[in-house]
């Protein structure tokens, strides 16, 4: 029922790791509390909230103007630690020693949708004296929780699924109505969480919301023993995968991370209004070379994804198009268990009916995706290491026999990547990491050779084993030649595999190139800094792509 | 100001040294005469000719190595003299037999603290405060995220922890040498009442408490075959047995880590441990600030952990006189 209660699932999910264990934890909790403060526990460990109401920086300066502590210490502490909500939590521990805990019963509810609320409506002052009157009335086992959600950082390791398992659990009704009741928009409240477990299914219910979504898993070896007949091949678009929904004649556009995006396409929305049936189609948008037919790069994308009602001309400068790889409802029948070649001719029978009879052309705007026909596996090799040419990721291989369940199951669709391009460059500056990385020098950045100097050219961070970073952790603070704040430079001595996506010109950086997706995928301990790779290299590999 | 030639005690190869009497203490080569300020083993080298230590530490070390080594004890308080340097033990409440070493030449008096905390624990001397002029601190947790929680709390929590999951065994990895012997005095004051079993390097040492005179709860020696077999009991491990493919071999277990690094929950993360129990033997930042200042020591040099932090901020706060140890 309350912030006490909700502090201690946190730390006991925090230290589970059976899934069986941590549904039943869960689900002894929803059995316990408030259907509102149920919601709220929903809400914040499905990551539904990220609200930041006061960053991290406010914080930790907040912490040392109280208590008149120097911000460098808090700097330093920080780089053990890695998150500043906890941080703070811990120079907090026996500051707060006012005897009287008035909030220990603070139920979530009132927490969440009035006091954190009205924080934003307090002047500098006020908001000062309001947060050191919750740090020192709010019970010290909850000033973790309570500064995590402050600075919107409330993560944990709990998966949407898991909550969906013990949902269902709780009720005894099926994974699949309670995924697809948590699909969409959640707003906390009674009623919210009172229709999650719901034990009467009304067809109606879900209109308003997306199908679970189903994700393709990497490709596995043993799918080439099979027959290339078996398999649906699609191009591996790289846009924003997303559902595409007109229900009673309202159309929502929904991602992947379950984000109600009309506001940013209206034009889609605008367009397929005017198609006569209803339907639910999965597929990808993408801002579209429409004289070439390719997809433009990502990062045009990126200007029309965070801009509402964008304006006639940023419409027509950056020109979307939705790009539907599936059915999966049509004029209120799902045919999401009926198998995926089937689908597809309901896809390709509809899409032509809908190009006849809708009055305005809608191909400037939305097509459904092509397909591939390689003619054996090496042909379908062929058509991957092509991808790069239309801008594609690679491709996406179905089996056409697949029913559209959920998540990411495995066995029926895969993604077959195109090889990344990779160039051997040498370890030169560090920097400590944050999370769970925290107190380890995790971030790094290498250099490839131009003459006999050694430029800049990527950071990358993900790629190594826990065990390398360990090992490299000590080699780093063995060979370092100067700190700058959390930065250290380094002895050039380390050579490393880089892989990455995509490399082009920029002029923002002092090698002149840009690499997308930049990796670690080997720890070259057999090259000596001389064996690197040198700026030339690079050119010439943007040369052989383009 | 000296050089650091001058100084009573410095830094010679890594090793804090004092020239005159010439004497190293817990050296980690073999030397000619080695003060050890407690039986761990980072703390000891095999090969001196001479060690000179507490009487406790010097039966735990007997009892680990074997008496094929020379030492000389003394009792806490007890002086003795080297070439005209006065020198004595006193108790730094670490573990059983741990000592702060004293060193007086010339009226003036140098303190080394050893491994040290001033919190409570039945198993070991409380910390004695000791006055000096300069003081030579370890500094292992020297942030100010390090507050420990009393250690009832903490055993408090490891007993909910077992009863909880009564239908697995409990692991509970810690230090074989003091922080198993201090946990099992803490336990046996809990709700805890089932079975403690613990692995044959902690049980030799439990046995050596107990002959010490020290009220540890009777364990069994655990057979390491059948370990996932004591459902609701609890085993203490040494942390060297949670690596490699030991533990694979078990599957009704849950696992816990103690020590103070667990109070950070990336590293508790990062462990592989399913949980940390934040509990240490070395002092934590109120701790360390309190002998510096109880010491009413003029020069401070730290060694052992990143000191970096904590010599600023006294040097800035409590303008005392930080100093560096040229290693």
């Amino acid at each position: 029922m309350s912030l006490k209660k909700f502090s201690e699932l946190f730390s006991d999910l925090d230290s589970i790791n059976s899934t069986n264990n941590k549904v039943e934890v869960l689900k002894n909790y929803f059995l316990s509390n408030d259907p509102i403060d149920n919601s709220w526990a929903i809400y914040l460990l499905t990551g539904k909230s990220n609200k930041r109401f006061i960053n991290g920086r406010y914080l930790k300066n907040l912490f040392s103007q109280i208590y008149e502590y120097p911000q460098w210490l808090i700097d330093t502490c920080y780089l053990k630690v890695g998150d500043s909500a906890e941080v703070i939590t811990l120079l907090l521990k026996n500051k707060t020693n006012s005897r009287k805990k008035k909030l220990s019963n603070i139920s979530l509810n009132e927490l969440l949708s009035d006091t954190i609320p009205a924080l934003s409506k307090l002047n500098e002052e006020e908001k000062y004296l309001e947060i050191k009157n919750l740090w020192e009335t709010l019970p010290e086992d909850n000033h973790l929780i309570f500064n995590k959600i402050l600075t919107g950082t409330f993560r944990v390791g709990v998966s949407i699924g898991l909550i969906t398992k013990s949902i269902s659990k709780l009720i005894n009704i099926e994974e699949e109505i309670i995924s697809h009741r948590l699909m969409g928009d959640f707003k906390p409240s009674s009623d919210s969480y009172e229709f999650l477990i719901n034990k009467n299914i009304n067809l109606q219910e879900l209109n308003s919301k997306p199908f679970p979504f189903l994700l393709a898993n990497t490709i596995e070896d043993k799918i080439f023993k099979n027959s290339i007949n078996d398999f649906q091949f699609e191009w591996k678009y790289d846009g924003i995968r997303m559902q595409l929904i007109k229900r009673s004649g309202n159309v929502s556009l929904w991602t992947r991370g379950q984000e109600l995006v009309n506001e940013s396409f209206p034009e889609l929305v605008e367009k397929m209004s005017q198609i006569k049936d209803d339907f639910v189609l999965d597929g990808e948008l993408l801002v579209w070379n429409f004289k070439e037919q390719i997809a433009f790069d990502f990062s045009l994308l990126q200007k029309r994804i965070n801009r509402k009602s964008p304006t006639r001309s940023i419409q027509i400068k950056y020109p979307i198009i939705f790009i539907a790889y599936d059915l999966l409802e049509i004029n209120g029948r799902d045919i999401r268990e009926i198998k995926l070649e089937n689908r597809r001719i309901e896809l390709e029978k509809y899409f032509s009916t809908w190009q006849i009879k809708t009055e305005n052309n809608i191909s400037d705007i939305f097509k459904i995706c092509d397909l591939i026909f390689p003619k054996d596996w090496p042909d379908a090799l062929t058509y991957k290491e092509k991808s790069r040419e239309n801008n594609t990721e690679g491709l996406i291989i179905k089996k056409k026999t697949s029913i559209y369940s959920s998540g990411r199951k495995k066995g029926i669709w895969w993604k077959y990547k195109v090889d990344p391009m990779q160039l051997d460059a040498v370890l030169i500056y560090a920097k400590g990491g944050s999370g769970r990385r925290a107190g380890l020098y995790t971030d790094y950045s290498f250099a490839l050779w131009k003459d006999k100097e050694l430029i800049k050219f990527a950071s990358a961070y993900s790629g190594l084993t826990n065990i390398e970073i360990k090992e490299l952790d000590k080699w780093i603070r063995k060979n370092t030649i100067e700190k700058f704040g959390p930065v250290r430079s380094l002895k050039p001595e380390m050579v490393f595999e880089i892989s990455f996506e995509k490399i082009q010109i920029s002029k923002r950086h002092k090698s002149g190139i840009a690499v997308r997706f930049p990796r670690i995928t080997k720890w070259r301990k057999d090259k000596k800094i001389n064996d690197a790779d040198s700026l030339e290299n690079a050119y010439e590999l943007m040369k052989k792509i383009s | 100001m000296r050089t650091k030639q001058e100084y009573l005690i410095r830094y010679k190869d890594g090793n804090l040294y004092c020239e005159l009497a010439d004497i190293w203490i817990d050296p980690s080569k073999p030397v000619k005469k080695a003060l050890i300020t407690h039986a761990h083993f980072d703390h000891f080298t095999f090969g001196c000719e001479e060690y000179i230590s507490t009487r406790e530490t010097a039966i735990l070390l007997k009892e680990r190595v074997g008496d094929n080594i020379k030492i000389k004890t003394f009792e806490y308080g007890e002086e003795f003299k080297i070439n005209g340097i006065n020198i004595s033990f006193h108790p730094s409440g670490h573990i059983l037999g741990s000592s702060q070493i004293r060193f007086i030449f010339a009226e003036e008096k140098w303190l080394i603290s050893g491994d040290f905390k001033l919190q409570k624990d039945l198993t070991c001397k409380q910390y004695e405060i000791v006055k000096t002029d300069y003081l030579i601190s370890e500094c292992t947790f020297g942030l100010p995220i390090f507050k420990w929680d009393e250690s009832n709390k903490i055993a408090n929590d490891i007993s909910k922890w077992i009863t909880n999951s009564p239908e697995k065994t409990s692991l509970l990895f810690c230090y074989s040498l003091g922080k198993a012997q201090r946990l099992l005095n803490e336990i046996s004051q809990t709700n805890f009442k089932g079975n403690i079993y613990s692995h044959g390097s902690i049980h030799k040492m439990n046995n050596s408490y107990r002959e010490l005179g020290i009220d540890i709860k009777d364990t069994i020696k655990i057979e390491n075959k059948k370990i996932d077999e004591h459902k609701g009991s609890l085993i203490l491990l040494p942390p060297s047995l949670s690596k490699g493919s030991y533990l694979k071999n078990f599957k009704n277990i849950q696992t816990a880590f103690a020590s103070g690094w667990m109070s950070i929950r990336a590293l508790r993360k990062r462990s592989g441990y399913d949980k940390g129990f934040a509990i240490s033997d070395h002092a934590d930042w109120d701790g360390i600030l309190e002998v510096v200042k109880k010491s009413e020591a003029k020069n401070v040099f730290f060694h052992h952990g990143d000191s970096e932090a904590l010599s600023k901020y006294l040097v800035e706060k409590e303008s005392i006189n930080v100093l560096l140890f040229g290693k």
